[in-house]
Protein backbone atom coordinates (compact mmCIF):
# COMPACT_ATOMS: atom_id res chain seq x y z
CA UNK A 1 0.00 0.00 0.00
CA UNK A 2 1.38 3.32 -0.55
CA UNK A 3 0.30 6.66 1.00
CA UNK A 4 -0.85 9.64 -0.75
CA UNK A 5 -2.80 12.86 -0.31
CA UNK A 6 -5.67 13.81 -2.63
CA UNK A 7 -7.02 18.05 -1.78
CA UNK A 8 -4.53 17.20 1.65
CA UNK A 9 -6.74 14.30 2.59
CA UNK A 10 -4.19 10.97 3.20
CA UNK A 11 -5.69 8.00 1.49
CA UNK A 12 -3.79 4.56 1.54
CA UNK A 13 -4.25 2.73 -2.04
CA UNK A 14 -2.61 -0.05 -3.77
CA UNK A 15 0.43 -0.14 -6.27
CA UNK A 16 -1.20 0.85 -9.79
CA UNK A 17 -4.48 2.25 -8.71
CA UNK A 18 -4.68 5.41 -11.06
CA UNK A 19 -5.72 8.74 -9.44
CA UNK A 20 -8.67 8.86 -10.86
CA UNK A 21 -10.00 5.36 -9.58
CA UNK A 22 -8.18 6.42 -5.72
CA UNK A 23 -9.82 9.22 -6.08
CA UNK A 24 -13.91 8.00 -7.17
CA UNK A 25 -13.05 5.17 -4.35
CA UNK A 26 -12.99 8.46 -1.73
CA UNK A 27 -15.89 10.27 -3.39
CA UNK A 28 -13.64 13.28 -4.81
CA UNK A 29 -14.89 14.50 -7.97
CA UNK A 30 -12.83 14.72 -11.02
CA UNK A 31 -14.42 15.00 -14.52
CA UNK A 32 -14.27 13.09 -16.99
CA UNK A 33 -15.41 12.23 -21.00
CA UNK A 34 -13.23 9.91 -22.37
CA UNK A 35 -12.57 7.32 -19.60
CA UNK A 36 -15.04 4.60 -19.22
CA UNK A 37 -14.68 1.66 -16.41
CA UNK A 38 -15.43 -1.33 -19.13
CA UNK A 39 -13.06 0.28 -21.93
CA UNK A 40 -9.16 0.66 -22.41
CA UNK A 41 -7.55 3.67 -20.90
CA UNK A 42 -6.84 6.57 -23.55
CA UNK A 43 -6.47 9.86 -21.77
CA UNK A 44 -7.30 11.48 -24.89
CA UNK A 45 -9.90 14.27 -23.67
CA UNK A 46 -7.22 15.92 -20.86
CA UNK A 47 -10.70 16.75 -18.45
CA UNK A 48 -9.36 14.65 -15.81
CA UNK A 49 -5.92 16.77 -15.27
CA UNK A 50 -5.15 17.01 -11.97
CA UNK A 51 -1.98 18.66 -10.31
CA UNK A 52 0.80 16.65 -8.59
CA UNK A 53 3.52 16.44 -6.50
CA UNK A 54 6.16 14.56 -7.04
CA UNK A 55 9.27 14.57 -5.62
CA UNK A 56 9.09 17.99 -5.46
CA UNK A 57 8.21 18.40 -8.87
CA UNK A 58 4.73 19.97 -9.58
CA UNK A 59 2.98 19.24 -12.66
CA UNK A 60 -0.13 18.52 -14.24
CA UNK A 61 -1.07 14.96 -15.33
CA UNK A 62 -4.03 13.17 -16.63
CA UNK A 63 -5.19 11.60 -14.08
CA UNK A 64 -7.07 8.63 -15.48
CA UNK A 65 -3.76 7.13 -17.16
CA UNK A 66 -1.46 7.99 -13.88
CA UNK A 67 -0.56 5.29 -11.81
CA UNK A 68 0.58 5.83 -8.53
CA UNK A 69 3.50 3.84 -7.95
CA UNK A 70 5.04 6.25 -5.10
CA UNK A 71 3.92 8.79 -2.57
CA UNK A 72 2.73 11.99 -4.22
CA UNK A 73 0.48 14.70 -3.03
CA UNK A 74 -2.44 15.48 -5.80
CA UNK A 75 -4.64 18.48 -6.29
CA UNK A 76 -7.71 18.77 -8.11
CA UNK A 77 -8.65 22.14 -7.84
CA UNK A 78 -5.76 24.38 -7.96
CA UNK A 79 -5.57 27.71 -10.38
CA UNK A 80 -3.75 25.54 -12.46
CA UNK A 81 -6.19 22.61 -12.61
CA UNK A 82 -8.17 24.94 -13.21
CA UNK A 83 -6.82 26.68 -16.44
CA UNK A 84 -6.23 23.55 -17.94
CA UNK A 85 -9.50 22.02 -17.44
CA UNK A 86 -11.35 25.40 -18.76
CA UNK A 87 -9.19 25.56 -21.94
CA UNK A 88 -10.04 22.02 -22.97
CA UNK A 89 -13.57 22.93 -22.20
CA UNK A 90 -13.77 25.95 -23.75
CA UNK A 91 -12.30 24.18 -27.09
CA UNK A 92 -14.83 21.41 -26.58
CA UNK A 93 -17.97 23.78 -26.32
CA UNK A 94 -16.42 25.63 -29.29
CA UNK A 95 -17.04 22.54 -31.83
CA UNK A 96 -19.78 20.59 -29.89
CA UNK A 97 -21.78 23.79 -28.52
CA UNK A 98 -25.11 21.48 -28.40
CA UNK A 99 -23.34 18.12 -26.64
CA UNK A 100 -26.09 18.66 -23.71
CA UNK A 101 -22.90 16.81 -21.01
CA UNK A 102 -20.25 19.69 -22.23
CA UNK A 103 -23.34 21.90 -21.65
CA UNK A 104 -23.41 20.63 -18.14
CA UNK A 105 -19.68 20.32 -17.14
CA UNK A 106 -19.33 24.14 -18.55
CA UNK A 107 -21.96 25.29 -16.33
CA UNK A 108 -20.24 23.39 -13.55
CA UNK A 109 -17.66 24.90 -14.04
CA UNK A 110 -18.21 28.06 -14.77
CA UNK A 111 -17.29 28.48 -18.58
CA UNK A 112 -18.43 30.76 -20.85
CA UNK A 113 -18.46 29.65 -24.73
CA UNK A 114 -15.89 32.45 -26.14
CA UNK A 115 -16.55 31.82 -30.38
CA UNK A 116 -12.87 30.89 -31.79
CA UNK A 117 -13.32 29.25 -34.71
CA UNK A 118 -15.92 28.80 -37.51
CA UNK A 119 -16.42 25.10 -37.43
CA UNK A 120 -19.57 23.28 -38.46
CA UNK A 121 -21.13 22.66 -34.69
CA UNK A 122 -20.38 18.81 -34.27
CA UNK A 123 -21.17 16.45 -31.59
CA UNK A 124 -18.51 14.23 -31.46
CA UNK A 125 -15.79 14.74 -29.65
CA UNK A 126 -13.20 12.68 -30.99
CA UNK A 127 -12.85 10.34 -27.49
CA UNK A 128 -12.77 6.83 -29.44
CA UNK A 129 -14.96 5.58 -26.45
CA UNK A 130 -16.99 3.75 -29.71
CA UNK A 131 -14.38 2.41 -30.95
CA UNK A 132 -12.82 0.97 -28.21
CA UNK A 133 -16.22 -0.19 -27.35
CA UNK A 134 -16.00 -1.82 -30.77
CA UNK A 135 -12.83 -3.19 -30.14
CA UNK A 136 -13.30 -4.45 -26.48
CA UNK A 137 -16.47 -6.93 -28.03
CA UNK A 138 -14.29 -8.13 -30.50
CA UNK A 139 -15.88 -7.48 -33.87
CA UNK A 140 -13.33 -4.10 -34.65
CA UNK A 141 -16.41 -2.39 -36.82
CA UNK A 142 -15.52 1.27 -36.48
CA UNK A 143 -12.60 3.57 -36.25
CA UNK A 144 -11.26 6.60 -36.24
CA UNK A 145 -10.58 7.80 -40.18
CA UNK A 146 -9.27 10.62 -42.00
CA UNK A 147 -6.89 13.25 -39.77
CA UNK A 148 -7.29 16.81 -38.67
CA UNK A 149 -10.81 18.61 -38.85
CA UNK A 150 -11.77 15.59 -40.94
CA UNK A 151 -11.31 13.24 -38.63
CA UNK A 152 -14.32 11.00 -37.46
CA UNK A 153 -15.81 7.85 -36.60
CA UNK A 154 -16.82 5.52 -39.42
CA UNK A 155 -16.94 2.07 -40.69
CA UNK A 156 -14.35 0.46 -43.38
CA UNK A 157 -14.27 2.22 -46.43
CA UNK A 158 -17.71 4.34 -45.44
CA UNK A 159 -20.15 1.52 -46.28
CA UNK A 160 -22.10 -1.42 -44.45
CA UNK A 161 -19.90 -3.70 -43.34
CA UNK A 162 -19.80 -7.82 -42.41
CA UNK A 163 -17.77 -6.84 -39.01
CA UNK A 164 -20.63 -5.11 -37.57
CA UNK A 165 -22.97 -7.40 -35.32
CA UNK A 166 -25.72 -4.40 -34.52
CA UNK A 167 -25.04 -4.47 -30.89
CA UNK A 168 -25.00 -0.76 -30.37
CA UNK A 169 -21.75 -0.85 -27.62
CA UNK A 170 -21.17 1.88 -29.68
CA UNK A 171 -24.32 4.12 -29.05
CA UNK A 172 -23.89 3.10 -25.43
CA UNK A 173 -20.90 4.40 -24.48
CA UNK A 174 -20.86 8.09 -26.88
CA UNK A 175 -20.76 10.37 -23.86
CA UNK A 176 -22.33 13.18 -26.45
CA UNK A 177 -25.19 11.20 -28.42
CA UNK A 178 -23.52 11.78 -31.55
CA UNK A 179 -24.09 8.02 -32.64
CA UNK A 180 -27.75 7.55 -33.54
CA UNK A 181 -29.42 4.46 -34.68
CA UNK A 182 -32.95 3.78 -35.92
CA UNK A 183 -34.88 1.27 -34.08
CA UNK A 184 -38.82 0.27 -35.31
CA UNK A 185 -40.10 -3.12 -33.74
CA UNK A 186 -38.39 -5.81 -35.61
CA UNK A 187 -35.88 -3.92 -37.26
CA UNK A 188 -32.48 -1.83 -36.32
CA UNK A 189 -30.48 0.50 -38.49
CA UNK A 190 -26.68 1.67 -37.42
CA UNK A 191 -23.33 2.06 -39.54
CA UNK A 192 -25.18 1.98 -42.78
CA UNK A 193 -26.45 -1.02 -42.20
CA UNK A 194 -30.39 -3.06 -41.81
CA UNK A 195 -30.34 -5.83 -38.99
CA UNK A 196 -33.20 -8.10 -38.26
CA UNK A 197 -33.92 -8.03 -34.37
CA UNK A 198 -34.88 -11.26 -32.39
CA UNK A 199 -37.84 -11.10 -30.99
CA UNK A 200 -38.30 -13.05 -27.93
CA UNK A 201 -41.02 -15.50 -27.65
CA UNK A 202 -42.22 -15.55 -23.89
CA UNK A 203 -41.65 -11.97 -22.67
CA UNK A 204 -42.04 -10.28 -26.35
CA UNK A 205 -39.19 -7.83 -26.32
CA UNK A 206 -36.84 -7.60 -29.23
CA UNK A 207 -33.70 -8.63 -27.93
CA UNK A 208 -31.16 -9.21 -29.72
CA UNK A 209 -29.87 -9.22 -33.70
CA UNK A 210 -29.41 -12.25 -35.19
CA UNK A 211 -25.45 -11.11 -36.24
CA UNK A 212 -25.19 -10.73 -32.23
CA UNK A 213 -26.25 -14.16 -31.37
CA UNK A 214 -24.03 -15.21 -34.51
CA UNK A 215 -20.98 -13.67 -32.92
CA UNK A 216 -21.48 -14.88 -29.27
CA UNK A 217 -21.53 -18.50 -30.76
CA UNK A 218 -25.56 -19.35 -29.83
CA UNK A 219 -26.75 -22.37 -31.37
CA UNK A 220 -29.27 -21.30 -34.29
CA UNK A 221 -32.22 -23.56 -32.55
CA UNK A 222 -31.92 -21.78 -29.64
CA UNK A 223 -32.84 -18.38 -30.05
CA UNK A 224 -35.84 -17.84 -29.44
CA UNK A 225 -35.96 -16.39 -25.80
CA UNK A 226 -34.04 -13.35 -24.39
CA UNK A 227 -31.45 -13.80 -21.55
CA UNK A 228 -33.56 -12.95 -18.81
CA UNK A 229 -36.50 -15.75 -19.82
CA UNK A 230 -33.63 -17.70 -21.08
CA UNK A 231 -33.18 -18.01 -17.32
CA UNK A 232 -36.21 -18.22 -15.83
CA UNK A 233 -37.19 -21.07 -18.35
CA UNK A 234 -34.09 -23.17 -17.25
CA UNK A 235 -34.65 -22.79 -13.74
CA UNK A 236 -38.13 -24.07 -13.76
CA UNK A 237 -36.60 -26.80 -15.77
CA UNK A 238 -34.02 -27.60 -13.00
CA UNK A 239 -36.59 -27.40 -10.24
CA UNK A 240 -39.45 -29.46 -11.75
CA UNK A 241 -36.43 -31.98 -12.51
CA UNK A 242 -35.45 -32.00 -8.89
CA UNK A 243 -38.96 -32.13 -7.16
CA UNK A 244 -39.38 -34.94 -9.46
CA UNK A 245 -36.38 -36.81 -8.31
CA UNK B 1 0.60 -9.50 -64.30
CA UNK B 2 -2.88 -7.83 -62.82
CA UNK B 3 -3.12 -5.83 -59.72
CA UNK B 4 -3.88 -9.26 -57.65
CA UNK B 5 -1.01 -10.37 -58.44
CA UNK B 6 1.09 -7.52 -57.76
CA UNK B 7 -0.47 -6.76 -54.57
CA UNK B 8 0.17 -10.85 -53.80
CA UNK B 9 3.73 -10.40 -54.68
CA UNK B 10 4.00 -7.06 -52.35
CA UNK B 11 2.90 -9.00 -49.28
CA UNK B 12 5.30 -11.95 -49.77
CA UNK B 13 7.86 -9.41 -50.10
CA UNK B 14 7.06 -8.80 -46.53
CA UNK B 15 7.05 -10.27 -43.18
CA UNK B 16 3.51 -11.32 -42.29
CA UNK B 17 3.30 -9.20 -38.77
CA UNK B 18 0.68 -6.17 -38.49
CA UNK B 19 3.63 -3.75 -38.40
CA UNK B 20 4.29 -4.00 -41.67
CA UNK B 21 0.94 -2.63 -42.25
CA UNK B 22 2.18 0.70 -43.29
CA UNK B 23 5.10 -0.84 -45.64
CA UNK B 24 2.93 -2.50 -47.76
CA UNK B 25 0.59 0.34 -48.12
CA UNK B 26 3.08 2.42 -49.10
CA UNK B 27 4.21 -0.32 -51.59
CA UNK B 28 0.70 -0.66 -52.63
CA UNK B 29 0.54 2.85 -53.58
CA UNK B 30 3.63 3.45 -55.53
CA UNK B 31 3.05 0.10 -57.50
CA UNK B 32 -1.02 0.61 -58.39
CA UNK B 33 -1.13 4.64 -57.76
CA UNK B 34 -3.84 4.31 -55.57
CA UNK B 35 -5.14 1.55 -52.60
CA UNK B 36 -8.54 -0.07 -54.04
CA UNK B 37 -11.30 -1.51 -51.57
CA UNK B 38 -9.91 -4.99 -52.79
CA UNK B 39 -6.41 -4.32 -51.71
CA UNK B 40 -7.44 -3.32 -48.21
CA UNK B 41 -9.01 -6.04 -47.68
CA UNK B 42 -6.70 -8.44 -48.93
CA UNK B 43 -4.35 -6.70 -46.89
CA UNK B 44 -6.46 -7.14 -43.81
CA UNK B 45 -6.65 -10.88 -44.47
CA UNK B 46 -3.14 -11.28 -44.98
CA UNK B 47 -2.23 -9.44 -41.75
CA UNK B 48 -5.34 -10.85 -39.58
CA UNK B 49 -6.63 -7.23 -38.59
CA UNK B 50 -9.30 -5.47 -38.93
CA UNK B 51 -11.11 -4.09 -42.67
CA UNK B 52 -10.88 -0.70 -40.23
CA UNK B 53 -7.58 -0.73 -38.95
CA UNK B 54 -6.17 -0.40 -42.73
CA UNK B 55 -8.92 1.92 -43.69
CA UNK B 56 -7.77 3.86 -40.40
CA UNK B 57 -4.20 4.26 -41.52
CA UNK B 58 -5.18 4.64 -45.23
CA UNK B 59 -7.08 7.76 -44.31
CA UNK B 60 -4.75 9.06 -42.27
CA UNK B 61 -1.65 9.07 -44.22
CA UNK B 62 -1.51 11.82 -47.21
CA UNK B 63 1.09 9.42 -49.34
CA UNK B 64 -2.01 6.97 -49.53
CA UNK B 65 -4.65 7.23 -51.15
CA UNK B 66 -7.90 6.13 -52.35
CA UNK B 67 -8.54 7.63 -55.93
CA UNK B 68 -5.68 6.48 -58.52
CA UNK B 69 -3.35 9.50 -59.08
CA UNK B 70 -1.73 10.16 -62.35
CA UNK B 71 1.82 8.54 -62.83
CA UNK B 72 3.84 11.40 -62.05
CA UNK B 73 3.05 13.46 -59.41
CA UNK B 74 4.23 17.55 -59.34
CA UNK B 75 4.44 18.90 -56.06
CA UNK B 76 4.12 22.44 -55.56
CA UNK B 77 5.49 23.93 -52.10
CA UNK B 78 2.88 26.32 -50.46
CA UNK B 79 5.15 26.62 -47.20
CA UNK B 80 5.59 29.73 -45.96
CA UNK B 81 8.98 30.86 -47.57
CA UNK B 82 7.46 29.10 -51.34
CA UNK B 83 4.66 31.37 -50.86
CA UNK B 84 5.94 34.49 -49.86
CA UNK B 85 8.10 33.79 -53.16
CA UNK B 86 4.73 33.66 -54.95
CA UNK B 87 4.32 29.27 -55.44
CA UNK B 88 0.84 30.34 -55.83
CA UNK B 89 1.13 31.83 -59.16
CA UNK B 90 3.73 29.03 -60.34
CA UNK B 91 0.35 26.45 -59.06
CA UNK B 92 -2.04 28.63 -60.78
CA UNK B 93 0.08 28.05 -63.99
CA UNK B 94 0.56 24.64 -63.84
CA UNK B 95 -3.24 24.11 -63.20
CA UNK B 96 -4.04 26.06 -66.39
CA UNK B 97 -0.79 24.15 -68.43
CA UNK B 98 -2.76 20.50 -67.09
CA UNK B 99 -6.15 21.81 -67.41
CA UNK B 100 -6.96 20.41 -63.72
CA UNK B 101 -7.57 21.78 -60.38
CA UNK B 102 -5.30 20.72 -57.73
CA UNK B 103 -5.18 17.21 -56.14
CA UNK B 104 -6.66 16.09 -59.86
CA UNK B 105 -5.48 14.00 -62.04
CA UNK B 106 -5.21 14.84 -66.38
CA UNK B 107 -7.29 13.02 -68.76
CA UNK B 108 -4.12 10.96 -70.09
CA UNK B 109 -3.68 9.78 -66.42
CA UNK B 110 -0.35 11.07 -66.33
CA UNK B 111 -0.04 14.23 -64.47
CA UNK B 112 -1.45 14.64 -60.96
CA UNK B 113 -1.14 18.41 -59.28
CA UNK B 114 -0.33 18.67 -55.28
CA UNK B 115 0.58 21.05 -53.00
CA UNK B 116 3.12 20.40 -50.26
CA UNK B 117 3.50 21.90 -46.83
CA UNK B 118 7.44 22.42 -46.71
CA UNK B 119 10.32 20.30 -48.19
CA UNK B 120 12.74 21.76 -46.03
CA UNK B 121 14.19 23.65 -49.12
CA UNK B 122 13.24 27.55 -48.23
CA UNK B 123 16.42 28.84 -50.29
CA UNK B 124 15.03 27.22 -53.12
CA UNK B 125 11.89 28.85 -52.43
CA UNK B 126 9.53 28.23 -55.02
CA UNK B 127 10.21 24.46 -54.66
CA UNK B 128 8.38 22.22 -57.41
CA UNK B 129 9.17 18.40 -56.77
CA UNK B 130 8.67 15.49 -58.87
CA UNK B 131 9.29 11.81 -58.27
CA UNK B 132 12.83 11.96 -56.98
CA UNK B 133 13.98 15.58 -58.49
CA UNK B 134 13.21 19.21 -56.78
CA UNK B 135 12.86 22.32 -59.19
CA UNK B 136 13.63 25.70 -57.50
CA UNK B 137 13.34 29.16 -57.87
CA UNK B 138 10.22 28.43 -60.15
CA UNK B 139 8.06 30.66 -61.97
CA UNK B 140 5.09 30.40 -63.52
CA UNK B 141 6.87 30.30 -67.13
CA UNK B 142 9.63 28.36 -66.13
CA UNK B 143 7.12 25.83 -64.63
CA UNK B 144 5.33 25.83 -67.90
CA UNK B 145 8.46 25.38 -69.71
CA UNK B 146 9.69 22.33 -67.71
CA UNK B 147 6.28 20.58 -67.99
CA UNK B 148 6.45 21.11 -71.92
CA UNK B 149 10.08 19.65 -72.01
CA UNK B 150 8.51 16.98 -70.05
CA UNK B 151 10.72 17.23 -67.08
CA UNK B 152 8.72 16.53 -64.33
CA UNK B 153 9.00 12.69 -64.49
Amino acid sequence: MIEITINDIPLKVEKGTTILHAAQANGIDIPTLCNHEGLTLDGNCRLCSVEIEDMGNKKIVASCMFPITRNISVETETERVRRARNTVLQLLVNRNPKAPIIQQLCAKYGVDREERFALEPDLCIRCGRCVRACEAGGTKAIELVGRGFDRHVAPPYELETDACIGCLSCATVCPTGKITYEETPGKRKIWYKEFDVLQCKRCGIYFATKEMLDWAGRPENDRDHCNHCQKYIESVKFLTESQKK
Amino acid sequence: MGEIDRIAEILHKHRQDPRYLLAILLDIQESENYISIEAMRTVAEHLGISESRVFAVVTFYRALSQKKKGRRIIRVCTGTACHLRGSAAVLQELEKQLAIKTGGVTEDGEYTLETVNCVGACALAPVVTSGENSFGRMGPSKAAELLAEGAFA
